[in-house]
């Protein structure tokens, strides 16, 4: 623990200092402000239930933390194998494993200062509305588990394949097919493979969730069956990530 | 006069019974009707309006299509409405309706815009060369309002300013410590 504590720091605080992680924020903060500008621009959208826009919004946030956890967590073991720094790492009084676990923590480090940037977006949108205050406790809950459920499974999947490219472009699939819940309207996800998806797609399954909590005012016993295929997932890729990096070389 | 009498019996009964039977025929087997919700309907609502399809026929019906419409009664301004925008189910298939059986469903839909609306519901059968429709029922949107421009604005300007400006900070700040510790590395 006593040399695993400077890596998680290095590891946070890499993003707020690095030209890469302002870059990246300062995206996420342009498509939320498009997006926001959309909804009062446009005459279809601005006409939308407060409620409706923010589930839009809660959407896009969970949308980008996913992309930039797959971003983060390609980048982490390959990268630094492509940069030549991984002997350094490995060599380090730490194992893989810990190295692993500092740079998911990383990734839902991320995550929160996305969370943070999407706060003043949410309230602006969904003030006057019912249901913000559920909307953040959901947003926060179901995408800090699609963050480590994406950004880990990359990361296990930077431990094995030598190129971030190989990685990046496997992490980008994966995120445009979990991730088509989005584009999908109602009608599409009726169909029996929209609710296939919905079920074993564990962004289809937050989604959902956050519908029902933030459109639909539903409570929390409603949440569990959600909540649990979302941890379950969870389990999935920490104990995938814990055999990929178990014994891994450069 | 027998002649007559059973020439004028033929036509008397060509007469009644033809319209009759063609009456008959005219009785649809499908009987399709829609019921709006009860109350004031206002923007942001989700309206369930309850469709039915009754079987008035002898025989079985197989594979009826039922599907939605919905249109802008707005004097001037009637158009039809893009059902994927409003969150509705567009269609869906009865497989099997016995005779004298009934199908309801419910039709969900979200108000997404004030004004004034007309809804159908119509059921193709495959066997028969014309659909079937229902009355058109009317129904108003109150104006509610929504999203305020006056919060958004300022946001979606001033957070990217912002978050640029922190970063050049943290950044800018950062470099220097780097540059101070470096130094005093030297100096020995």
């Amino acid at each position: 623990m006593r040399y695993v504590s400077p890596l998680i720091q290095k590891e946070c605080v890499e993003d707020i200092f690095s030209s890469r992680g302002a870059v990246l924020y300062l995206v996420g903060c342009g498509i939320l402000s498009v997006f926001s500008l959309l909804l009062v621009s446009n005459t279809e959208l601005s006409l939308l239930d407060n409620a409706q826009a923010v589930y839009m919004m809660v959407g896009i946030v969970i949308g980008l933390a996913v992309l930039i956890a797959v971003i983060r967590g390609s980048d982490g073991f390959a990268g630094e194998r492509e940069r030549e720094t991984l002997e350094t790492l490995l060599t380090a009084p730490i194992d893989a494993e810990d190295a692993a676990m500092a740079k998911l923590a990383g990734i839902a480090f991320s995550w929160l200062i996305i969370f943070l940037l999407s706060v003043p977006y949410l309230w602006a949108v969904g003030s006057t509305g019912q249901n913000l205050w559920p909307a953040f406790e959901y947003l926060f809950l179901a995408g800090t588990l699609l963050v480590l459920i994406f950004g880990g499974f990359t990361l296990a999947l930077s431990a094995r394949i030598k190129t971030v490219k190989g990685v990046l472009s496997i992490g980008l699939l994966l995120f445009l097919v979990c991730g088509s819940p989005i584009v999908m309207g109602p009608s599409l996800r009726q169909s029996v493979i929209g609710r296939f998806m919905d079920v074993v797609n564990p962004f289809g399954v937050a989604l959902n969730m956050l519908d029902s909590v933030v459109v639909d005012s539903q409570g929390i016993l409603v949440q569990i069956l959600p909540l649990a295929v979302l941890l379950c997932y969870t389990g999935a890729v920490l104990l995938f990530l814990h055999l990929a990096t178990r014994r891994m070389g450069l | 006069m027998k002649k007559h009498f059973l020439l004028s019996l033929t036509f008397l009964t060509i007469f009644l019974f033809v319209p009759a039977m063609n009456g008959r025929a005219e009785v649809p087997s499908i009987q399709v009707a829609i019921d709006p919700p009860p109350g004031a309907l206002t923007m942001g609502d989700k309206a369930v309006f309850q469709g039915t399809v009754y079987n008035a026929g002898h025989q079985h019906l197989q594979g009826l299509v039922v599907y939605l419409s919905l249109v802008s009664l707005e004097p001037g301004h009637e158009h039809p409405m893009d059902l994927e925008d409003w969150s509705a189910q567009k269609a869906i298939r009865i497989k099997r309706l016995a005779p004298g059986e009934t199908g309801a469903r419910n039709w969900s839909m979200r108000l997404i815009r004030s004004g004034r609306y007309g809804v159908t519901l119509t059921v193709v059968d495959p066997r028969e060369s014309r659909p079937m429709v229902s009355n058109l029922i009317r129904f108003a949107v109150l104006p509610k309002p929504a999203i305020a421009s006056g919060r958004i604005v300022p946001v979606a300007i001033g957070e990217p300013l912002i978050v640029l400006f922190l970063f050049g900070l943290f950044s800018g700040l950062h470099n220097r410590r780097r540059q101070t510790r470096d130094r005093k590395r030297v100096r020995p």
